[in-house]
């Protein structure tokens, strides 16, 4: 009996320890093995000629970012060559899908085990600065205000936060006039709109209720839609500062570009797919269903691989009352996180993907430089041109770490006056009230 | 001795527990009670020790929050619909299926085949069949049936939105509570039936007296289970509202939580909304459970 009891704790005590062990071994290390480490065999390492100036003890930077699959392959292209300059570090990658990218960010920071160098969008920069996870890079990366000096304003302001900067714009877009050259055909236009009134006469021209054929559609309310519009218009969310929005979310100009959106909405000019639940924004145009749609570069990449014989025609945001074309910015900067432990080295790899060369790189795969003394330069894709000029009067949404929020209140306001609980002016002084009170 | 005897009998017992008490407390009980205490924070994630200790402020928020109060309606709506539906449909269909005919086999496929294919994929089929200018559902009703004059745009109206969402979980829901009725079914005896039979009772005297109150444990089984998981819907209200469009209006308290949390890194207060979940299950299901047996008594 006695033997037996004993045999028995045994066993179970073993069972015990592998079971404990078993579940400490993934715990203890949660970023352990990046899912696709590029290291770059090929490149020689051992470069003598730099070795004065290389870091003392090897470096291995981790780098996250949500690059598509012909990005991820040309970023290995700028490791190499960043790794072939600097010997002594090295880059590893890991890729995320862009929907599982917060949340994977928020748990490695709150572990304590973060990546040293990330790809951001752009609205999240402040959000992320607020809650003290970004490394202040002003008077901290060498030669800071020298590489700012070439970058596009609008995408570096993104990255500041109560006057300091806390990234490196790595790459723009904006949204341009996407117009279907079958439909403007059909409906005898020759031109694409150049002004906000010829935008809204043509969009209703455009419309042919008994083929369900719209002028223009948006792809939801969310801010980012009506957005280049709104600018155009002369709309403005907040003060420059950042203090207040009432005056302008529902100053006259705002209120004049979501009036106009919601006549074209009234009179069926404009899809109702916006309210959700609709034809796609992308197909709904290369099937000539949307006349005109407002979009960015990668509509490009998107038609080639969806619709290859469709055409895809760009122009300019049409200009506002003060005669002046707008945009939304986007696009992704690059963040050096709180908690690394080779601050030095990941300015470094920072300020690399910031080189023309990297940019240059980078641009042969759609992401469109923030360099200004790249814009025209031969290396870069034709199609480049039309957004690099509308980028000149884009401007950045509220960089706040509340933005969620404000856009949110944008949101909701569009859909009550869209479906008709509220005119333009009243939905867009809740709006200012809303957003007033996240600017406390 | 009687004492020490039953503590050396514990002790094997409570070493063959502790693997699984083990992985309990670090993975469920140790995170469960961190979240309570961060429920009580603004909470700062980087650096934890800077958060600002505020007592019940993240509680009263969610309560005074329009769009949790909204999350709320809609949770229990959906609850209320999908869990009597589903009974009351399933019911029906293990009664057929426990009949004895040709293909019962292949019925009893058919019917749990929705249970077991992927939530993603049916919610997505779903959104393209409601779909408010090229879908299924409105080519029926209007171009077939006649029965609307124009399109209805589904996902725009908060109301509507919830008709996909509730047909969807009780499409996919009615095998499983049809199974578990059916093994309720097949553990009745058949000899009360015949005995029945024997003293003239007709099939829906049996239905009433025999099948009905020897299913007592299996209705308060799928209660309680449906339930708690009505209350914990979370993957058809993401996928199909993409977290609350239009307006916030179509939430369910997890997606609200979700979006709370890692949406706009406000730990502290989706935190709260879980523990006002966890408590208003736990009642809710105390309450079933004492009904239940009131019932049965």
């Amino acid at each position: 009996m006695k033997t037996n009891r004993f045999i028995w704790m045994l066993v179970s005590l073993l069972i015990v320890s592998a079971t404990v062990l078993a579940a400490c071994a993934p715990a203890a290390t949660p970023t352990a093995a990046p899912a696709l480490a590029t290291e770059a065999p090929a490149v020689a390492t051992e470069a003598p000629t730099a070795a004065p100036t290389a870091v003392s003890a090897p470096v291995t930077l981790q780098y996250w970012h949500t690059h598509s699959d012909p990005e991820t392959a040309q970023l290995d292209q700028v490791i190499a060559a960043f790794e072939a300059a600097n010997p002594g570090i090295k880059v590893e990658t890991t890729r995320y899908a862009y929907n599982d990218y917060k949340t994977a960010l928020l748990t490695a920071i709150s572990s304590g085990s973060v990546p040293d160098v990330a790809r951001l969008d752009i609205a999240w920069v402040s959000e992320f600065a607020d809650q003290g996870a970004l490394v202040q890079l002003d008077g901290k990366l060498p030669d800071f205000d020298n590489i700012i000096k070439d970058t596009f304003p609008g995408p570096l302001s993104t990255n500041k936060w109560k006057d300091h900067y806390y990234g490196l714009p790595l790459d723009t877009n904006t949204q341009v006039l996407l117009w279907n050259k079958a439909d403007f055909d059909a409906a005898g236009i020759t031109t694409p709109p150049a002004t906000m009134e010829e935008f809204a006469a043509d969009a209703c021209k455009l419309t042919d209720a008994t083929k369900k054929q719209y002028g223009y559609a948006e792809g939801g309310t969310y801010f980012w839609a009506p957005a280049p519009v709104f600018y155009a218009m002369g709309g403005k969310v907040t003060d420059d500062k950042i203090t207040t929005a009432t005056g302008y979310v529902n100053g006259p100009e705002s209120v004049a570009a979501f009036t106009m959106l919601k006549d074209l909405y009234t009179k069926g000019c404009l899809s109702p797919n916006l309210l959700g639940g609709g034809i796609a924004t992308d197909a709904g145009h290369a099937q000539g269903t949307y006349g005109m749609i407002i979009d960015g570069p990668w509509m490009v990449d998107i038609y080639k691989s969806n619709y290859p014989d469709f055409q895809v025609n760009f122009a300019p945001i049409p200009t506002g009352p003060q005669g002046t074309t707008s945009s939304v910015v986007g696009g992704e900067d690059v963040v050096v996180l709180e908690g690394s432990k080779n601050q030095e080295a990941a300015m470094k790899w920072a300020a690399y993907l910031l080189s023309p060369d990297a940019q240059k790189m980078m641009a042969s795969v759609g992401q469109m430089p923030t360099l200004a003394s790249l814009a025209g330069d031969s290396a870069m894709p034709p199609y480049f041109a039309v957004f690099q000029e509308q980028l000149k009067t884009a401007q950045a949404r509220v960089p706040h770490p509340k933005w969620g929020d404000m856009d949110n209140a944008i949101n909701n306001a569009y859909q009550r006056m869209l479906k008709g609980e509220q005119t333009p002016q009243e939905a867009l002084d809740q709006a200012a009230t809303e957003i007033d009170a996240l600017l406390k | 001795m009687p004492t020490k005897r039953r503590y050396s009998d514990l002790l094997p017992a409570l070493i063959f527990l502790l693997p699984g008490l083990i992985l309990f407390i670090l993975f469920f009980l140790g995170p469960m009670l961190y979240s309570l205490r961060i429920s009580f924070f603004a909470w700062k994630i980087v650096h934890p020790d800077q958060s600002v200790f505020v007592g019940f402020d993240n509680y009263q928020r969610a309560l005074s929050d329009p769009i949790f109060q909204r999350a709320i309606f809609n949770t229990l709506a959906y609850t209320v619909i999908t869990v009597f539906v589903k009974m009351a449909l399933g019911l029906g269909v293990a009664l057929l299926l426990n009949q004895n005919f040709h293909g019962r086999t292949f019925f009893r496929v058919a019917y749990y085949l929705p249970v077991i294919t992927s939530w993603v994929i049916v919610s997505l089929l779903f959104e393209y069949m409601f779909n408010g200018q090229a879908g299924l559902v409105n080519y029926i009703l209007r171009d077939i049936l006649r029965l609307i004059p124009k399109d209805i745009i589904w996902f725009a109206d908060p109301i509507l939105t919830l008709i996909p969402i509730i047909l969807l979980d009780i499409w996919k829901g009615i095998g499983w509570a049809a199974i578990i009725f059916l093994a309720g079914l097949q553990a009745i005896p058949t000899e009360l039936y015949e005995a029945a039979r024997v003293d003239g009772a007709n099939s829906s005297a049996q239905l009433r007296y025999i099948t009905w109150p020897l299913l007592g444990p299996t209705i308060v089984f799928l209660v309680v289970v449906l339930v708690i998981g009505g209350l914990n819907a979370y993957v058809p209200f993401q996928l199909i509202t993409h977290g609350g469009d239009p307006m916030d209006l179509t939430h369910s308290i997890l997606t609200l939580m979700y979006e709370a949390t890692f949406g706009r890194i406000d730990f502290g207060y989706g935190a709260a909304i879980s523990y006002l979940l966890t408590v208003f299950v736990f009642f809710v299901s105390l309450i079933e459970l004492r009904l239940m047996k009131q019932q049965a008594a």
